[in-house]
């Protein structure tokens, strides 16, 4: 396992956000985890990135115990994450943003006197994410000129960009147009083969995504997880098709052999 | 190209100017090159990390101060000496005020920084036995690469040799300055003042790095006050004050922060209207103050802001 | 022994009702506009300058001198007029910028106010010699205290009490702390954030000046006292925490007493131990001692 979260608890006050939450993640899994608004969701997104700390149970990144270590150290280690709300820096074109992350995992930040623009390296990184994510012809844009779908795109892009073993996507598509949605969807998981990712985590509302993607859902409720399993044993579950999906939602058919993220061809 | 252009322009005439600017003028750009210096360090926090600091006099005193100490104390009068001392001391200085400040944005930074200002402040005006008080310290004249000047009279000395020492200064702190807005440490700065949250996502550390910019910004600001000395003859508390920090935040909004250059430039600019003003009416505040508001108000990108836009629509960054 | 102690603390107390008038000031103007109006201590100057020239027309006018503490309030309040004028014509165009941009056109206030002063009414300080003892002096436990300062103290007291009414009784308060607590909130609910912001301003400018006034008996007005106040309603308000009322009133008292504590046992150290505690608190607790959830 990857990451794995044991027992996970969270209370803001007397409220129980999460109660009890288990998840693992292995190499090569593509995990979505759906569930109504107030199900925990963001709590639990929150805890397995570090920013905050759990009430009780453990979150373990390696084996190593990364509960409440916050966002820097994580990204060390090789979690990154992507946010709901489109994260951008306004001021920065697509390639700075880019590099920044670059710089990040190269440790390369403290160089005060080196020339960025001379660094060969974090150049040509950037410039291969830019790429694989369809932004190389915007790259001198500053990010706030970008259309709100670049704007997303840019935002899991950066994220991508610290090459993680591993990565959270908060609602990859959320505000983004459907025709768009899938687009982003096939750039993203193609990347993430192309860059070595070992797994996937998605928080996902749009349930062609989370059923066209996915190798294993988790559905939460009500802070406790409801099910976990492959799409076809969630389609099959009459609870979460109740409680969580919806009936009238048309299911579409889970995708085609195993693994979206390091699977065989 | 043609930025490279008025900057290759600025400089020859900086260097032409003893032979053609009154002996006056000439005294008036030694506080000018020695601001110059305080602001782009002041305005890699303005700026690239989004920190208003209201007290950074609290360097410019701790630069001043290190002069007169040194001369008055050590009997060390070598500028070389005087500027690494109170690049030391700057740095020291702020890497402890900077531990306690970068915690806080916004309006808490500001008042943090204006606070530990006034504990400088209210230190050299009570401490007098040390400091002179209110009366403050004379700074002696500096050896210049340790050549003895004292045999010039002290106008020649101040707008001859001191007034090209001052220049180099400027010109070497303003290409470090350069190389360090566009090292990777820049970019991460800017990342930091753009979107804080989505920084620390992409594994840069906010406190870290706002950290080391508030101690080169200090160093900056030290090293500023220590040439700042030796034009004024004598350092005093009001150098402190926090309406000088005040004043300081002004100049780089008047030359526009979002520009490199534009501190700099609003420096000069602070200066030389200061000193027209004066020669007019001796209230230089109230019409400074009607200028601040008119920039706050209609041109919030100072006055490079106000050239590019004549240029090209340039968007004015946020501090 | 007593009487020394109670007389460093009845000024201590007394520095601390002018204290907290400018600083109440300063927390209105912040808790509901969101600025950080550094303009206070110059309002306050402004109070003292006009209240000097109001007790003086008064007298020369044929008043007589005993009720000198009317004209010097009524002045101390009208001059509040002032902050309408700074609100309307100033302020009002920043609402929606930086809060970088804010302070500084209140910075860009206090320049210009300090030169105004000079330019009226001169360099050299300004006083109403002699009416200070003119309520005389009373005996509190062995201390000689004069008696204008119970007056202020009290009238003081009043102010925090009728300020408390006002924000928790009447619906203006409701209305102010509504907008302090959510802007776009009470907008959607058809407040008019235009009127209440003037009246808030000039409500705070006019606390200001009153302190002002009502500090000349006691002192000389000079053209500095503004940009140094400043500073010590500032340790005030971040002592007690930004945008709250009872904040103003606990760290006037702590800084009003400490200053005057410091000034008596070791002079030098007068400030920088006030300095020192706002540090100390700003570590402590970022959020002042009484300070809100979220500034």
């Amino acid at each position: 396992m990857i990451l794995e979260a044991r027992d996970l608890r969270k209370l803001y006050g007397d409220f129980c956000a999460l109660d009890g939450v288990s998840l693992a993640v292995g190499a090569g899994e593509f995990v979505s985890i759906i569930g109504p608004n107030g199900a925990g969701k963001s709590t639990l997104i929150n805890l397995l990135t570090g920013v905050l700390r759990p009430t009780a149970g453990t979150v373990r990144f390696n084996d190593r115990d990364v509960a409440g270590i916050g966002p820097v150290a994580l990204t060390r280690l090789g979690l990154a994450r992507s946010f709901q709300l489109v994260q951008i820096f306004p001021d920065l074109t697509v390639l700075e943003t880019l590099q920044a992350p670059v710089v990040s995992r190269l440790g390369r930040g403290t160089r005060f006197f080196r020339s960025l623009a001379a660094d060969r390296e974090v150049q040509a990184d950037a410039l291969e994410v830019a790429e694989l994510f369809g932004l190389a012809d915007k790259r001198h844009v500053p990010a706030r000129q970008l259309a709100q779908g670049d704007k997303k795109l840019l935002d899991v892009a950066s994220a991508f960009a610290l090459r993680p073993e591993i990565i959270l996507l908060d609602e990859p598509t959320s505000g983004v147009s459907t025709a768009e949605k899938s687009a982003i969807m096939e750039i993203l998981v193609t990347a993430s083969r192309r860059m070595g990712l070992k797994a996937i985590i998605q928080v996902e509302h749009d349930m062609d995504i989370v059923f066209g993607y996915s190798d294993r859902i988790v559905a939460l409720h009500q802070g406790k997880v409801l099910a976990d399993a492959t799409p076809s044993t969630i389609r099959a579950d009459a609870r979460v098709v109740d409680m969580v999906i919806g009936r009238t939602h048309h299911l579409p058919s889970p995708p085609q052999g195993e693994g979206r993220v390091r699977g065989s061809p | 190209m043609s930025g490279r252009l008025i900057l290759g322009l600025a400089l020859a005439g900086l260097l032409v100017l003893p032979f053609v600017l009154s002996p006056y003028r000439l005294i008036l750009m030694l506080p000018f090159m020695a601001y110059g210096v305080i602001l782009l360090g002041l305005n890699l926090l303005f700026a690239y990390a989004g920190l208003v600091s209201f007290g950074h006099a609290l360097f410019v005193g701790v630069g001043a101060y290190t002069g007169a100490f040194l001369g008055a104390h050590a009997g060390i009068r070598s500028i070389e000496v005087v500027v690494l001392v109170a690049a030391i001391l700057g740095a020291v200085v702020a890497a402890l005020v900077g531990l306690l400040c970068v915690r806080y944005v916004k309006i808490y930074f500001g008042m943090l920084t204006l606070a530990f200002g006034m504990v400088f402040y209210t230190f050299v005006l009570k401490f007098y036995r040390i400091t002179g008080g209110d009366e403050g310290m004379p700074v002696p004249r500096p050896l210049l690469l340790g050549l003895d000047l004292d045999a010039m009279p002290k106008t020649d000395y101040l707008i001859g040799p001191y007034y090209y020492y001052c220049l180099g200064v400027l010109v070497v702190a303003a290409a470090v300055m350069w190389r360090i807005v566009h090292s990777p440490f820049g970019l991460c700065l800017r990342t930091i003042r753009d979107n804080p949250t989505k920084a620390e996502a992409l594994g840069v550390s906010v406190t870290r790095y706002r950290w080391y910019a508030f101690v080169i910004s200090g160093v900056f600001g030290a090293v500023g006050g220590a040439l700042l000395g030796p034009p004024i003859g004598n350092v005093d508390p009001t150098l402190v004050y926090w309406t000088h920090s005040g004043s300081l935040v002004f100049m780089a909004l008047l030359g526009g922060f979002a520009h490199f250059f534009g501190p700099v430039l609003g420096a000069f600019v602070f200066i030389f209207l200061q000193d027209a003003v004066m020669s007019v009416v001796p209230y230089w505040r109230l019409v400074f103050g009607a200028i601040l508001a008119a920039i706050v108000i209609f041109a919030p990108g100072g006055l490079m802001g106000l050239f590019a836009r004549r240029r090209a629509p340039v968007e004015v960054a946020r501090p | 022994m007593t009487a020394n102690v109670v007389n460093i603390l009845m000024s201590g107390v007394f520095h601390a009702a002018i204290l907290f008038l400018v600083s109440a000031g300063l927390q209105l103007v912040f808790g509901v506009q969101k600025i950080f109006n550094l303009a206070c201590g110059s309002f306050y100057a402004l109070g003292a300058y006009v209240g000097v020239s109001a007790v003086s027309a008064f007298v020369s006018a044929g008043g007589a001198p005993v009720l000198f503490i009317l004209p010097l309030a009524v002045a101390g309040l009208a001059v509040g007029a002032v902050g309408l004028v700074v609100e309307r014509g100033l302020l009002r165009f920043v609402y929606d910028r930086d809060e970088t941009f804010q302070l500084l056109l209140t910075f860009a206030l206090v320049l210009m106010m300090e030169d105004a002063i000079r330019l009226t009414w001169g360099t050299a300080p300004q006083s109403t010699s002699g009416y200070y003892l003119l309520y005389g002096q009373a005996r509190v436990l062995g201390a000689v205290v004069p008696v204008y300062n119970l007056i202020v103290i009290a009238a003081s007291v009043l102010i925090a009490a009728g300020l408390g009414l006002m924000l928790t009784r009447t619906a203006f308060g409701r209305i102010i702390r509504a907008a302090a607590d959510n802007r776009e909130m009470a907008e959607a609910l058809g407040v008019d954030m235009r009127g209440i912001y003037a009246r808030v301003f000039t409500l705070g400018t006019a606390l200001g000046t009153l302190g002002g006034a009502l500090v000349i008996p006691a002192t000389a007005a000079m053209s500095e006292m503004g940009i140094e106040l400043i500073v010590e309603a500032f340790a005030v308000v971040v002592i007690g925490g930004l945008g709250s009322m009872r904040g103003a009133l606990v760290g006037a008292l702590v800084v009003g007493v400490l200053r005057a504590v410091a000034i008596s046992v070791y002079p030098e150290i007068e400030m920088l131990l006030i300095y020192l505690i706002v540090i100390a608190v700003l570590l402590l607790r970022p959020r002042g001692l009484f300070g809100g959830a979220a500034a």
